[in-house]
């Protein structure tokens, strides 16, 4: 069977798509069969038996051989294709040992893909012709990690660890979504409705995996974390990790309060009082989100806990990213 | 089946809900006769008027999705209020539309008339059941004013428990309607065992009733643990008691666990009485005894106990274990079994009959023809491997829309216009239905076809905005959906048309040997002047006499004497029909 996109379904790129495609179209021409079957029977019956002048319905008497046939006839094919089903998911459920784990995890709305390194990023890379182990959990509700590409599909659930594995065929580029529904944003705190691009939720959960070589995979987990400045792994991290998704740096409004030139910058909180944001409001404000919100802006807060996603690490370089944020 | 002199005579004289020989729409007249009436056919009216401003509203917002996914970006809303109206849609067609749309309708107004009753066993209990809907509705649709919900119908935790509360309010109203389809279910058990007419043995039950039946166990069994499972979470929201949320400690898939023991059960609330609908119009237009017949009650008595042994199959990949994944999985498949029976019986009846394609048996055809695309497409479903790809995508919208839709609607609409002269009394306008079914059955197709392809393409469900690759499907699924539309809206008018202005129709226009034909039209408030015994199944179009299936007004019948236990075969020929004009 190609590996191209057939009308009904997408590129192979996984090692169980070919399992997957080939039970769909043995189910999918048996459907025809049958359907063509029934159908057929029908609009024949329909016109050979119309009604017209000297034409009368004839009795039948009960066949018992018939219904039993037709009851008991299709177990054995029912009985089939739950096993080719389930054996082809057995194999889907267990991952073969030594498969190179990548720690998932999901939040309203994005992705963060952990690797061996200990760095992460929104988009997901895997190499080529080696098994992958994702090991996911999500931080706020339910969402589901789908790759039609490699045709594997899994919720993520809060509270649980859920895993797949797949094994990709050929370097290229495919799409991930989300199929968990998991809610949506497009308006401000005030109730105000928000231009398209920043309308933020399920649908958007829209991301890309990457298969390569194994040296370009590599190469890019290097690339990754590595020996960069704070400020520039600050910036990375507020890209990969959504916080672009609200918080604005060129001073513009959004459903949170700018970062240009938020270092320094005396708030008023909801409570009345105001604080001036240094390290600790920052650091509590990320793992925290609720603990201290600025005075107009939405309460309790739409923003997700960091906690367990950031480390300290990542929270010192977004920390030195808002310092480079000055006002002018 | 005709009714027979009983030595007791007919009805006692005028009481005090009218005269039992009066046209039961005449009997007592005042706005009050029918705000407290206790006559099933009048509670059937008040269930019918109210299920289709559901049926009309879900639609208004299926239409709107639909119009808000024909380009990408923004087209006419806002991301919050598409999560809305999806919502909307979902829960008002489930909740306030179908499952309510035939046990409500057909089955308040026909079940007694089908047994030889005169009313259900309790006819207060029907009253309440359609003011509890009332109440539901009212507690489920003001959440739209007090913050509207965006949950999805299925109130998946823990976003529910996040999300604005006006979640309680329309869990609330849910919770509410329950217990009007609790009520609804336990009145026709009983009234179907011990109000049947004399004569009318479980072997001669119409095979709607046997639907109603299974769908009355299905309520009565499955509908408490909806109910425990949405106080559950209103328990959630309210006091934080750390079940389903796993901030609290609790467990989200045991939410889908319970929603799903329910409203799997639901869907064959749904599809059940659906099929009960098909069977009685293809027995009328054959002709015929549905072949098998046995089979078929049997299978709705199957189906009624498989449903609930697999909700598991709604979690596939749901984080279950992989033990329950493949029990359910397995069970599934047996599905296909009951479901099988009935196509190929139906088909089968229609073998050496005398086959009518008017509007009703052009419903039942094309529920044929739908039904088996929603159960073939099933398999690929209960397939697990194969259910990891196609899982939660528009594949899965367009299998259940051909199941619920292409199914239950269909029965729904046939069972419309097959009795709409028994329940009005008027007869509708054969050829403007033709052309109704055909908009419906193209537009509907043109809908739904286009999501298989676009799901199995892998295009999530429930999505705002999607990517270029999908745009042609989403186009030429919102432009079936005007088709469709327009189909309903012209079927609206029709129906209404023969209500207000239609011709008067006689008493029984299809020529049927079933017993809610042989009433007179309109049919009187006690239902028959005289208390019917039936000698012979409903089906039975060689027992039935020439007077039984004449098809036109009484006082042009021939003189032939109506005797209820000859056995001649039925000579007449049904080609000149008054009704089609």
């Amino acid at each position: 069977m190609s590996l191209e996109p057939t009308f009904q379904l997408p590129e192979q790129m996984s090692t169980s798509a070919p399992h997957i495609d080939n039970l769909y179209y043995f189910v999918y021409w048996l459907s025809v069969v049958l359907f063509v079957g029934i159908v057929g029977a029908m609009c024949w019956f329909a016109w050979a038996y119309r009604t017209r002048p000297g034409h009368k319905a004839t009795p039948t008497p009960h066949n018992l051989v018939l219904e039993l046939a037709w009851t008991i006839a299709p177990v054995p094919l029912l009985i089939m294709l739950f096993h080719w089903g389930f054996q082809g998911y057995m194999d889907l459920s267990v991952a073969p040992a030594g498969a190179e784990e990548v720690r998932v995890r999901a939040f309203q709305w994005g992705w963060d893909f952990e690797y061996k390194t200990g760095e992460s990023d929104s988009k997901l890379h895997i190499p080529v012709g080696r098994p992958i182990k994702l090991v996911m959990s999500s931080n706020d509700v339910l969402h589901a990690f789908f790759v039609p590409g490699l045709r594997t599909k899994r919720d993520l659930v809060p509270g649980m660890y859920t895993s797949v594995w797949f094994e990709a065929t050929k370097p290229g580029q495919t799409d991930l979504f989300c199929a968990e529904y998991c809610g949506g944003k497009s308006k401000d705190q005030n109730g105000n409705e928000l231009d398209f691009a920043q309308f933020k939720g399920h649908w958007a959960m829209h991301s890309d995996v990457t298969i390569e070589s194994e040296e370009a995979y590599q190469k890019y987990l290097d690339g990754l974390g590595g020996n960069k400045p704070p400020e520039e792994r600050g910036k990375s991290l507020y890209e990969k990790k959504q916080c672009i998704g609200c918080h604005t740096i060129d001073g513009s409004k959004g459903v949170a309060p700018t970062w240009k030139g938020i270092w320094g910058r005396q708030e008023k909180l909801s409570d009345g009082t105001t604080i001036t944001v240094d390290e600790n409001y920052v650091r509590e404000s990320v793992l925290e989100p609720n603990a201290k919100i600025v005075n107009g802006y939405a309460s309790p807060s739409v923003m997700p806990t960091f906690k367990g996603t950031l480390k300290d690490k990542d929270i010192d370089a977004i920390i030195a990213f808002m310092k480079t944020l000055k006002d002018k | 089946m005709a009714a027979v002199d009983l030595p007791i005579g007919g009805h006692a004289a005028e009481s005090e809900h009218g005269d039992p020989n009066a046209p039961y729409y005449s009997a007592k007249k005042g706005w009050k006769s029918w705000a407290y009436t206790l006559d099933h056919k009048r509670i059937a009216w008040l269930y019918l008027t109210m299920i289709s401003i559901a049926f009309l509203a879900g639609g208004i917002f299926a239409l709107l999705l639909r119009f808000e996914l024909w380009s990408r970006g923004k087209t006419i809303v806002d991301a919050e209020t598409y999560n809305r109206f999806f919502t909307l849609h979902g829960g008002i067609m489930v909740f306030l539309f179908i499952i309510p749309s035939v046990p409500a309708a057909f089955g308040n107004f026909f079940l007694p008339i089908m047994i030889g009753a005169k009313d259900v066993a309790f006819p207060r209990l029907n009253m309440l059941s359609f003011y509890v809907y009332i109440v539901g509705a009212t507690f489920a649709l003001s959440s739209i004013i007090i913050g509207a919900v965006d949950t999805g119908w299925t109130f998946y935790t823990p976003y529910s428990v996040t999300t604005s509360n006006a979640v309680i309010s329309m869990t609330f109203g849910v919770f509410v309607l329950g217990f009007s389809s609790i009520l609804t279910g336990l009145n026709f058990l009983v009234t179907i065992h011990t109000m049947r007419a004399p004569g009318m043995t479980w072997k001669r039950l119409p095979l709607f009733i046997w639907g109603m039946y299974a769908t009355g166990l299905m309520q009565v069994l499955a509908t408490p643990v909806l109910a425990i499972t949405l106080l559950l979470l209103i328990f959630e929201r309210f006091f934080g008691a750390g079940i389903f949320d796993p901030k609290l400690g609790g467990d989200p898939v045991l939410f889908q666990h319970f929603f799903w023991f329910y409203s799997h059960p639901a869907v064959y609330i749904m599809i059940v009485p659906g099929m009960a609908i098909v069977s009685e119009i293809i027995s009328t237009f054959t002709r015929r005894q549905i072949f098998g017949k046995f089979a078929v009650a049997l299978s709705s008595l199957g189906l009624a106990l498989l449903g609930f042994l697999v909700w598991g199959h709604h979690m596939f990949t749901a984080g279950m274990s992989e033990f329950s994944t493949m029990l359910f999985s397995a069970l599934t498949f047996f599905v296909a079994i009951p479901s099988g029976v009935k196509i190929f019986n139906w088909t089968a009846t229609m073998y050496k009959g005398d086959i009518k394609l008017v509007t009703p048996m052009l419903y039942a055809m094309g529920f044929i023809f739908l039904f088996s695309i929603g159960g073939l497409t099933g398999l690929f479903l209960g397939m697990l491997s194969v259910d990891i790809h196609l899982h939660d995508t528009y594949f899965v919208v367009a299998h259940f829309h051909y199941v619920m839709m292409g199914g239950t609607v269909m029965g729904f609409l046939g069972g419309l216009f097959y009795w709409w002269p028994k329940m009005t009394g008027k007869l509708y306008n054969e050829a403007q239905a033709r052309i109704s079914f055909v908009l419906v059955f193209i537009g509907f197709n043109v809908t739904f076809m286009s999501q298989f392809i676009m799901g199995s393409r892998g295009m999530p469900r429930r999505y705002y905005d999607y990517l270029e690759q999908f745009e042609p499907f989403h186009k030429a699924s919102t432009i079936g959906s005007w088709i469709l539309g327009a189909g309903l809206f012209f079927t609206g008018y029709i129906l209404l048309s023969a209500l207000f202005k239609g011709k008067k129709a006689p008493p029984n226009p299809w020529g049927s040997a079933a017993l809610e034909w042989q009433t007179e039209t309109p049919v009187v408030l006690a239902n028959f002047r005289k208390p019917p015994i039936v000698t012979r199944d409903p089906y039975d179009y060689h027992l039935a006499t020439e007077a039984e299936l004449f098809d036109g007004f009484p006082e042009d019948a021939p003189k032939v004497a109506a005797k209820p236990s000859e056995k001649t075969p039925a000579k007449k020929s049904t080609t000149k029909k008054k009704d089609e004009e």
